[in-house]
């Protein structure tokens, strides 16, 4: 079973972090989903795979009523990302998928109807959660073509998706990143391979660094946090991607 | 372990189904080949009756019933793709269903706490026996079908025997008209034992303990 780490809280504003199932079987990514709760609803960020529903369910519903759930925000159309859907619309039928524009026709593949899907716009939207305003954030090409980030302004937090995420040696199970400079050796390969653009990962590190963040979270690896947040976009405006030595 | 095993065995047998139903409409895609090599057949054999003139009348008679028979046969097993479709259909949401339903129940033994599961699952479970219902009415309409088709045949197969017979009184054309109407037995009993392999499917005979429908 997955555990849950409250990461941020204040009164019933909370980020949850959902991480680590010592049971996963090794075939599958290890994946990192959030909650965010404010108002007595929530959002689960990137919910993740089918197969690890049963993970993620159980320790979601041990911090928060599954059913109190409002939406869903997948960063793009990643079956690690949301093919779980399905399984999240049986305890509420009428919750929203917001995802880009680009994915709406494609994620119905996973589940939903034509009701359940919020299309984001490319230059991003705000979201609502009981008057909480979340942000949408542009980060094409990375990796996906239509690709979104999630930031809270009032948590000073980022939920950045695949930038930042690190596919850990097994062992090396923190939830923060402790000491960059080992921890980034685990997030170049990644980086390089499955991020296609340098233009689109130039603008992302402008964007970002002109935003308050505190926590950058993204859905593999550990979060980074503190100055760990600016020296991770430092050392990825200076990383070269795209690239692939076949 | 026996729900784990139980688990395990209902996509086991509901891709079974799967493969089975694929061999059946491979085995109607050939059937329907067949009656289409019936078809060209019985044209060059009312030719070659006509030819023979009146010695062979009644050939000509069962030339042109065999070539009924094979249009009949054709469209008849053309229809049965529907069925056969409807089958796939319902197997896949079955395997889908089995696949959500296996999730569904790791996630309720994980959270004993959500009650809402309970009925989630329960609900769940109803529709998969909704569906497997709809899918043993399907087998039952599709096996009838065959049965039709098999009948169908086998009055094919007395064509095809007395064409032989009338192949003897062809006097001069006699050994072409034997050899055609040899020809025209050999290919219907080509089609009943496709049939009669339909039959035996165990998607038809099969145990389906653990794969309902």
């Amino acid at each position: 079973m997955k555990t849950t780490k409250t990461i941020f809280q204040d009164g019933n504003h909370k980020w949850v972090a959902i991480v680590r199932d010592p049971q996963k079987p090794n075939y599958l990514i290890d994946t990192n989903e959030y909650l965010v709760t404010h108002g007595g609803k929530g959002l689960v960020l990137d919910p993740g795979g089918a197969e690890i529903f049963p993970a993620v369910f159980s320790a979601l519903s041990a911090e928060f009523d599954p059913s109190a759930l409002a939406g869903i925000f997948a960063s793009h159309q990643d079956p690690d990302v949301c093919s779980s859907l399905a399984l999240w619309l049986e305890f509420n039928p009428s919750m929203r998928c917001y995802i880009s524009w680009m994915w709406s026709g494609f994620i119905p593949h996973f589940g939903g109807s034509a009701e359940t899907f919020l299309p984001i716009p490319d230059e991003g939207m705000d979201i609502s959660l009981e008057g909480l305003m979340l942000k949408a954030i542009p980060a094409h090409y990375l990796h996906s073509s239509g690709n979104f980030n999630l930031y809270d302004k009032v948590a000073k937090v980022l939920f950045s998706g695949d930038v930042g995420a690190a596919l850990l040696p097994s062992g090396a199970d923190g939830l923060f990143v402790e000491n960059f400079d080992a921890h980034i050796r685990h997030a170049e390969g990644f980086h390089k391979r499955w991020m296609g653009s340098n233009e689109a990962k130039r603008r992302w590190c402008e964007r970002i660094s002109q935003m308050d963040v505190n926590m950058l979270c993204p859905q593999h690896g550990a979060i980074y946090r503190g100055e760990d947040v600016q020296r991770f976009i430092n050392w990825f405006d200076e990383l070269q991607v795209g690239i692939v030595s076949a | 372990m026996a729900a784990t095993t139980t688990m395990t065995a209902k996509p086991l047998a509901a891709g079974a189904d799967l493969l089975r139903i694929v061999h059946i409409n491979e085995e109607i895609k050939r059937v329907v080949g067949v009656s289409v090599k019936i078809n060209i057949m019985a044209l060059n054999a009312i030719f070659l009756a006509k030819r023979a003139g009146t010695a062979a009348l009644g050939f000509g008679v069962l030339s042109n019933e065999l070539r009924v028979f094979s249009q009949d046969l054709r469209s008849c097993m053309e229809s049965l793709n529907g069925l056969i479709h409807a089958c796939v259909n319902q197997v896949s949401i079955g395997l889908q269903g089995i696949r959500k339903g296996r999730l569904l129940s790791e996630a309720a033994r994980l959270a004993p706490q959500q009650a809402s599961i309970t009925r989630i699952l329960r609900g769940h479970e109803q529709e998969i026996e909704r569906r497997a219902q709809r899918l043993g009415a399907l087998r039952r309409q599709l096996k009838g079908a065959l049965e039709d088709v098999f009948q169908m045949v086998e009055l094919g197969g007395v064509l095809a025997k007395s064409a032989k017979i009338e192949a003897a009184y062809g006097q001069g054309f006699a050994a072409s008209l034997a050899q055609v109407s040899g020809e025209f037995d050999g290919v219907v009993e080509e089609i009943s034992g496709s049939l009669e392999s339909l039959r035996r499917s165990a998607f038809f005979t099969g145990n389906r303990e653990n794969w309902r429908g």
